[in-house]
């Protein structure tokens, strides 16, 4: 008996290695985009961002409401109508970049030296908005919609290029909104600034109380699009797809 | 007698390994425990406001509707008619109109069998970023894309495209794979910047992917919010 004392130890050491086994192979199996694969703070952050987005789509029915109303009761009251109509307009003016804007925000400096792909631009812009950033500018071109941010290649270098006009340094993005949280948008950690840190490239962070945005030089025109108008007033006809 | 301390050694020494890679593995993943409570809690909660926020995001769109249909019946006089077409136009550019035109329509998903393949290696190099996204919306508007929507999302000028962990947000929406980019322009140009940029990247990396030219994308409305209250128009002179 003496020569199969090793027997006991062994199975034990075999069963625990087994557990683990299955426990790596299930870890493995545990990372995707699904929501029970997410981090504790990941899960915070979505609902501190779906309570904001909540609390401002009920302060748009108010005033969507309020808007009917009034247009509802104004009718035929030329000067009530057109009231109306400015601060319709106004509103749509945030989206299409179409008046001057004034007010506090954050001014972004990327100076000469620094190692910038237009990609970090885009990247900029894109936290800015999610920031909260109400209108951008990029050297004073206003950013909506349609702007294209990109590159162009000659024989010597490679340029970033905003509306297919050379992007000349120093760049200096321009966001309204409120400063504090533009600021953090961008320096979170982890965030953009600490990713060009990583490409020695260091922006320089300026919080404004009055800036002013020009407007868009001009509309584009629309070729290929037209307003879609389903053949049923029903919603459901849209194509609406969402997890 | 001491015969069994060599296979012994051995099995210590892989169990030691493993465990090493197991910790690694969980540090890697930090915190992320589907079973715990407060989780389940918090993703409940997520899909509570989702779900609200659907409600809410209908109703927008409902009053939106109405108000416009108001006011193209309201036989206005003369100068207002001239406002009202200018601000329709407005509408049709801000993304707050439904439209249909040419375009082309792109689906990009996560590469699930070449995860399967290797499922030791890495997930993150197989499944798709908001930065593939990004860039492909970015080559579609210098493609001359004139309205684009991703998984529905029509995209505005405010709209930002992030993620948060692994998911990634449209206009604070959560969007999950397959990911389909609609975009209205010329099919040809739209076509040429992709498919020599970001989409061919992805390819080549064997994403799974598809490009299609159609006649009629359908691109639907922004649904959500317009509060922009931390800025004014500047008075006109």
């Amino acid at each position: 008996m003496r020569k199969y004392r090793w027997q006991a130890p062994l199975t034990l050491v075999f069963i625990v290695l087994g557990i683990f086994l299955s426990l790596q192979y299930q870890s493995q199996n545990l990372i995707g985009s699904d929501l029970s694969m997410q981090r504790t703070e990941n899960l915070i952050a979505m609902v501190r961002g779906l309570s904001e987005k909540r609390q401002k789509l009920a302060l748009e029915i108010v005033d969507l409401n309020m808007h009917f109303n009034s247009q509802q009761n104004s009718y035929l009251d030329e000067s009530k109508l057109a009231e109306n109509l400015i601060s319709d307009m106004n509103k749509m003016s945030f989206l299409t970049g179409s008046t001057t804007l004034n007010g506090a925000g954050l001014i972004i400096t990327i100076g000469q030296s620094m190692p910038i792909l237009y990609i970090d631009i885009i990247d900029i812009v894109n936290e800015l908005w999610a920031a909260g950033a109400e209108a951008i500018t990029i050297n004073e071109v206003r950013i909506n919609g349609q702007s294209v941010i990109f590159y162009t290649e000659d024989d010597y270098s490679m340029y970033i290029t905003i509306n297919n006009t050379r992007l000349e340094f120093p760049v200096v993005i321009k966001a309204l909104g409120e400063p504090n949280n533009l600021e953090k948008g961008l320096t979170l950690p982890g965030g953009i600034i600490d990713t060009l840190a990583l490409f020695k490239a260091y922006p320089i962070l300026e919080k404004s109380n009055s800036l002013t945005m020009p407007p868009v030089f001009n509309q584009p025109s629309h070729i290929f699009l037209s307003e879609y108008k389903p053949p049923e007033q029903t919603a459901a006809t849209e194509p609406a797809k969402t997890p | 007698m001491r015969k069994w301390i060599v296979p012994l050694t051995i099995v210590c020494l892989i169990t030691g390994f493993l465990l090493a890679f197991q910790l690694k593995a969980l540090t890697d993943a930090s915190s992320v425990n589907p079973m715990s409570q407060k989780n389940n809690n918090l993703i409940s909660i997520i899909q509570n406001l989702e779900q609200e926020i659907t409600g809410q995001e209908n109703q927008v769109e409902k009053i939106r509707q109405e108000l416009d249909t108001l006011q193209q019946n309201q036989q206005a006089p003369g100068k207002l008619n001239e406002m009202q077409e200018q601000l329709r136009d407005m509408r049709l550019w801000a993304g707050l109109t439904p439209v249909v035109g040419n375009g082309v329509i792109i689906t990009v998903d996560d590469n699930k069998e070449g995860l399967k393949a290797k499922p030791n290696d890495d997930p993150n190099r197989y499944i798709v970023h908001y930065e593939h996204i990004l860039s492909l919306v970015s080559e579609l508007k210098r493609g001359g894309a004139e309205a684009i929507s991703v998984n529905g999302q029509r995209l505005i000028t405010t709209s930002e495209i992030r993620c948060v962990g692994n998911v990634i947000l449209v206009n604070t929406t959560r969007i999950a794979p397959p990911f389909e980019i609609r975009a209205i322009g010329s099919p040809h140009n739209l076509a040429e910047m992709v498919t020599n940029g970001e989409l061919e990247v992805m390819k080549a990396t064997n994403y799974p992917i598809s490009f299609q030219a159609e006649n009629e994308v359908i691109i639907p409305a922004y649904k959500g919010e317009l509060q922009f209250d931390l800025s004014q128009v500047a008075k006109e002179d």
